[in-house]
């Protein structure tokens, strides 16, 4: 059994990821209000309305509740001198080793619901793929950020 | 020589004809739609004969203001009309090279040259094309090139300065009619025809044609089969033809540092890629040519764009029998193992191939069962064959550690065997789902960089302790 990758990501992320998926839920919410209404001008069956209703309720509970507490508890990732080791994935549990020499670049960004709680995101670009390392304390973005593109410097070969 | 050089005043007519030919749909469009009132028409007229005049002036001006040196080691490309852009390009880091004659060029003993690096997104055209130049021009930039990269060897060890060109692979006659009858090209013909009508639907009155057609159709099943297996017929000809002038005199050579790929009968095209550019080995077999024991061998590098995909998948080898891979790859990339044995995916994941493929299937059958009641039962091909092809993929799925290359296979439509060193490996992934943690298994993926497309390999249901070994394998810290 391999070991799994030592640090957690902020526990503010919980937070970030219910409003997010709060949002995500209201977005659904309109789309099924205006299906509801159709139905009701159509005179449509009973148990279309109510498994909208039920189906809605259930997804709400899930973007809002569930998946932010699997995915903030499967988040890991560790730094080392020469590769980056991420682990993600609510149902599909995924690994990935990224080498420091092939880091081309790396990025924080920062949103709206990210600022409100002051954190960031970092996203490591290779020459091929891009990881993102979510909300993070934005002082261990910034950190993290420039420990890696200090790391990635080393290398002198190309692609 | 670091004098500015133009492009040959015929880049002016091949710019005129392709901008013209893309305006051409346009107005034959607008004419059917403005065909009502006079006035129309002379606005029409007028604003056609107003376009056609800004396309030569423009064509004219963008040569005009193009011109590149050789300076620096670099390739100096100034251009741009209104904005004026200068592009430098070291050699160093040049990934391919590829010159290529059209029917256009070689009317004027010109070639085509398209330069290309990692850097773009490979969405666009190369880094650097000079459409037309002369071939003692483009003889003299590749000269350039070796001219650079020579001292270099000069200052390691001993030089041996014979000529080491040789000539790895060239196909022969039996061995392209093959290839042609084997490609998969005939998809691409079809599409070509399908884009084309595409193209012209507002020319003809598809409507009423097809309008004919349906009352034809619904009396007579079998016109149609055979209009249908008819124009199959004539794609995969044409596929055929396209393949055959496409790969005629295709030569592939070894010089000091570079790999020169030749090819092509009406349209020659001559491709360099340093050898220490190359990314990645792929081996891709369709079904009836590993039936016949024949494959292809492609080189990857990390130039190549949408416009020109050559420049970063190769085939270094467009045919060649499976036992003679080997020897006629090693002195290419002698780095790499190519005889290799590959370790199988456990028994155990038979059942989640042949699920994965019923998913997709299953839902037809039923369809079709419904809605076409005993007829339906036909469907059932459909299923057995899938899960022969299920069978199949769960048979050629498997993987190999050789020292510094990780090399895995598995099937989609074509095998792939790709065949990849430990430092040109951008990231890998090892993924689980619930039910493949399970079952001991996990899925192994490779992502290498690759002018145009993701490329890597991808290979599901291995093995969890073989997974953990490939990860180990390519981690740089020492794990239990």
């Amino acid at each position: 059994m391999l070991t799994e990758p030592q640090k957690r990501i902020s526990e503010k992320a919980l937070k970030v990821w219910r409003i997010s998926g709060g949002i995500k839920a209201v977005v659904g919410w309109v789309f099924a209000a205006a299906a509801l209404f159709i139905i009701h001008i159509f005179d449509g069956p009973i148990w279309l309305t109510s498994s909208i209703i039920i189906a809605g309720v259930i997804f709400t509970f899930l973007l809002t509740f569930l998946f932010p507490a699997l995915r903030w508890k499967r988040w890991r990732y560790e730094v080392r001198e020469e590769e980056i080791e991420l682990q993600e994935g609510i149902f599909i549990r995924t690994k990935t080793l990224i080498p420091m020499i092939r880091v081309q670049h790396v990025d924080t960004v920062q949103g709206p619901i990210l600022r409100k709680y002051q954190l960031a995101s970092v996203i490591v670009n290779t020459a091929a793929t891009a990881h993102e390392i979510p909300a993070l304390e934005e002082n261990e973005a910034e950190e993290l950020r420039y420990s890696i593109s200090n790391l990635a410097k080393v290398a002198d070969e190309d692609v | 020589m670091s004098e500015p050089k133009r492009l040959h005043p015929i880049v002016i007519a091949i710019n005129v004809s392709k901008k013209l030919k893309d305006f051409f749909f346009t107005i034959i469009a607008l004419f059917f739609i403005g065909n009502k009132g006079d006035g129309g028409q002379l606005l029409l007229v007028g604003g056609s004969l107003l376009v056609v005049i800004y396309i030569f002036v423009s064509s004219f001006l963008s040569w005009l203001r193009y011109s590149y040196r050789l300076e620096n080691g670099e390739i100096r490309i100034e251009y741009g009309v209104l904005v004026r852009k200068k592009r430098y390009i070291p050699f160093d880091r040049i990934q391919s090279i590829d010159i290529s004659e059209g029917v256009l060029q070689r009317l004027f003993g010109m070639v085509k040259v398209q330069i290309e690096t990692a850097g773009g997104n490979g969405v666009d055209e190369a880094e650097a094309v000079l459409s037309a130049i002369s071939k003692e021009e483009a003889q003299s930039i590749q000269d350039y090139v070796a001219e650079l990269k020579t001292p270099r060897l000069a200052d390691t060890e001993e030089q041996e300065f014979l000529n080491t060109n040789s000539v790895i692979y060239k196909i022969t006659t039996k061995h392209l009619l093959l290839l042609s009858l084997t490609s998969g090209g005939v998809g691409v013909v079809i599409s070509a025809v399908a884009a084309f009508l595409s193209q012209i639907d507002e020319l003809i009155p598809f409507e009423r044609v097809f309008r004919g057609i349906e009352t034809l159709a619904v009396g007579n099943v079998i016109i149609v089969a055979v209009l249908v297996f008819i124009g199959f017929f004539i794609a995969w000809i044409l596929a055929l033809i396209g393949t055959i002038l496409k790969y005629a005199n295709f030569t592939v050579i070894k010089t000091e540092h570079d790999l020169v790929i030749s090819q092509g009968l009406l349209e020659r095209r001559q491709i360099t890629i340093p050898l220490n550019r190359i990314q990645a080995v792929r081996i891709n077999e369709n079904i009836i040519r590993q039936l016949l024991g024949f494959s292809t061998v492609l080189i990857e590098s990390a130039g190549g764009s949408a416009s020109n995909q050559e420049g970063s998948k190769v085939a270094v080898l467009p045919l060649i029998k499976n036992r003679e891979i080997a020897l006629t790859l090693q002195p290419l990339v002698p780095d790499y193992h190519i005889d290799i044995p590959f370790s199988p995916v456990p028994k155990r994941a038979l059942s989640r191939y042949i699920f994965r493929s019923w998913l997709l299937v299953i839902p037809i059958v039923i369809i079709a069962l419904i809605f076409l009641k005993v007829w339906g039962l036909l469907s059932l091909v459909i299923l057995v064959a899938a899960t022969f092809w299920a069978f199949l993929k769960f048979k050629d799925a498997g993987w190999n550690i050789e020292k510094e290359q990780l090399s895995l296979r598995y099937r989609a439509m074509v095998r792939t065997t790709i065949l990849t060193k430990k430092n040109r490996i951008q990231s890998l992934e090892v993924k689980e789902s619930y039910f493949q943690q399970k079952k001991e298994l996990a899925t192994i993926e490779t992502f290498v960089k690759v002018g145009f497309g993701g490329a890597g390999g991808r290979v599901l249901d291995l093995g969890k302790k073989d997974v953990e070994q490939i990860f180990s394998w390519f981690s740089k810290i020492k794990r239990d």
